[in-house]
């Protein structure tokens, strides 16, 4: 899965700090997420879409490989 | 992975301060590079002996050494403490690692011992089996850490 969790993160101007205490969740996950070495759970995709103030589809996108 | 098993990340500490201590008293008592105290006590033994006379009757109190027991005991409830208290910000990434530490223990530990069981005989298995009771436990905590580690320093792309 890929995700845009970075370049949102950009536009809104948020360190991985930052982003991790909106959504409530260790600093370690959100730069997981960024990495791609972990696909979060569907309601940690959906507390981030809602952060960005977008569709969770709009952030999050399948793989070929998926 | 199911939160409520854990106990709360203030055990965590407690659970260092027994732990390093009884994995030193530990290496000590399995090793004899220190010599610890005799600590004889009687106690209540869940299996039976039975006693040599005639009249065979069985003993449910035996005469024992406690100073194994005590370690065994400290090292095991510290060794859970640490390994199984939640983690300051634990989340499900967190909780991720620690189920993929757990799953890369137990195969670790029945890896090492299955060659034991083909490369080691006599006396020399039994020392196997005495370290095999804690190593599973070692094993997770040591890779657990590592795993948060790595994850921890794994900075190199912030921004």
């Amino acid at each position: 899965m890929k995700n845009r969790i970075k370049v949102e993160r950009a536009i809104h101007n948020l360190t991985q700090e930052e982003l991790a205490k909106k959504v409530g969740v260790s600093r370690q996950t959100i730069n997981a997420m960024e990495a791609n070495k972990y696909v979060p759970s569907t309601v940690l995709a959906l507390k981030v879409g809602r952060i960005f103030g977008k569709q969770v589809e709009e952030i999050f996108e399948l793989d070929e490989g998926d | 992975m199911s939160h409520s098993l854990l106990l709360p990340h203030q055990y965590k500490k407690i659970g260092w301060w027994l732990f390093v201590p009884s994995l030193l008293l530990g290496i000590f008592v399995t090793t004899n590079l220190y010599e610890l105290p005799e600590l004889n006590a009687h106690m209540f033994s869940l299996i039976p002996e039975f006693s040599q006379d005639k009249f065979a009757r069985t003993i449910w109190f035996i005469d024992t050494n406690l100073t194994h027991t005590i370690v065994g005991v400290l090292f095991i409830i510290s060794a859970l403490m640490v390994g199984f208290s939640k983690e300051q910000n634990e989340d499900e990434y967190i909780a991720r690692l620690r189920l993929s530490s757990l799953l890369w223990a137990v195969l670790f530990n029945y890896i090492l011992l299955l060659l034991s069981f083909i490369f080691v005989y006599g006396f020399g298995f039994f020392t196997v089996m005495l370290y095999n009771m804690f190593t599973v436990l070692l094993l997770f905590i040591f890779r657990f850490r590592y795993l948060l580690y790595r994850s921890k320093t794994a900075f190199a792309d912030e921004k």
